[in-house]
């Protein structure tokens, strides 16, 4: 009776959603192409990012999307990271007094799978660094950016604590407090990038803005366009490095934490407040 | 003869018809080692629909995270917590 049910949910859900797909496609929402004023918005964004003729307008950057995420709006970007960063800091809080580390004189061999597993695993993990690292510090020029360079590269510490266990990250280095020092350190230079013109500006005496990445109208100094000859974006370069170790190490504490064996968890749950 | 644009809808609404079966299946899941599963093919479809949409930047920050940490997660909690939803089984 139950499945039979079950069954007639999902037949009724199908067809409703092939209705509403048939409707959409006939023109029942009005056709897909949004209102005039909107595209003449994405225009003025596509003919700005990247135009050496408009110096004053343009954000150096060939990739639309970076552009926009931390330079036409970064403010938002920025307080997008703040949320994600006071969820890592509750997920701590909520954790205190874990101790996440091996126990003295193990062999690291008997823990994790099997040599094979560890052995591919091994190439996948300079893989996924690898990938990552060119997603971020491509954020500029190609797809990617400082956040999705950061979540791939959190799952090569993931991959290694289920792979070779929690002890072999932890003796190799991936250590909650190194995590949180990469973690503040991203944080830091996302902070110093974002004053970091403002302050050229009252060193030089001239006018400049928070967030400020080229030289605008009123505010005639900015960061540097290209290196080397290739369009760099000026902060967003900057930006995209800081927020891909930040990302990173912060999605790696949480694994860390997370991966601790139940029964220390609870021993420290159980033992009140007044553990350390 | 079928136009390349009617078959990247065509696809794009398979792909949606899998990702909305994967999700039904999801939530009347009572084993949840299976509904993480079934949550996974959602997200592998929905990661192909953002790069028929051309929308890599959005993929690259999907895969990672819908088919790489958020199982995870919710893996660790499975395994810290219960495997079966409450209940008696049928």
């Amino acid at each position: 009776m139950r499945r039979a049910y079950k069954y007639a949910v999902l037949v009724a859900m199908i067809v409703s959603t092939l209705a509403l797909a048939l409707a959409v496609s006939a023109g029942g929402l009005g056709y897909a192409l949004p209102f005039p004023a909107v595209r003449n918005l994405a225009y003025w964004y596509l003919r700005t990012t990247y135009n050496p003729f408009m110096p004053k307008f343009t954000a150096s950057a060939p990739e639309a999307v970076t552009a926009i995420v931390w330079d036409y709006r970064g403010l938002d970007t920025l307080f997008e990271t703040s949320v994600f960063f006071l969820a890592i800091i509750a997920s701590m809080a909520l954790m205190r007094g874990i101790e996440v580390k091996a126990p003295k004189s193990i062999n690291l061999s008997k823990y994790g799978m099997s040599a094979i597993v560890k052995t591919v695993t091994k190439i996948t993990v300079a893989i996924i660094l690898a990938a990552s690292a060119s997603i971020a510090l491509h954020g500029q020029l190609t797809p990617g950016g400082g956040f999705q360079g950061g979540a791939t590269a959190a799952v090569a510490p993931l991959v290694i604590i289920v792979i070779f266990s929690l002890y072999f990250a932890v003796s190799s280095g991936i250590k909650k407090k190194s995590m949180l020092t990469l973690r503040t350190l991203g944080l830091l230079g996302i902070g110093v990038t974002s004053f970091a013109v403002i302050v050229a500006g009252l060193i030089l005496g001239k006018a400049a803005y928070v967030f400020q990445n080229q030289p605008k109208e009123a505010a005639p100094i900015g960061f540097p366009s290209h290196i080397l000859g290739v369009p760099m974006g000026g902060t967003l370069l900057f930006f995209n490095i800081f927020e891909f170790l930040a990302v990173a190490a912060g999605f790696t504490i949480v694994f860390l934490l997370l991966s601790v064996p139940e029964e220390s968890v609870r021993k420290v749950l159980e033992g009140g407040e007044g553990h350390d | 003869m079928i136009s390349p644009e009617t078959l990247v809808f065509g696809v794009l609404a398979a792909l949606g018809l899998i990702s909305m079966v994967a999700t039904f299946m999801a939530v009347m899941e009572r084993d949840l080692l299976k509904a993480v599963l079934f949550s996974a093919v959602q997200s592998t479809a929905y990661a192909f629909m953002f790069y028929i949409l051309m929308a890599p930047d959005i993929l690259l920050v999907y895969v990672p995270v819908a088919v790489g940490l958020y199982p995870a997660v919710i893996l660790f909690l499975i395994k810290k917590t219960e495997r079966f939803e409450g209940g008696e089984e049928e």
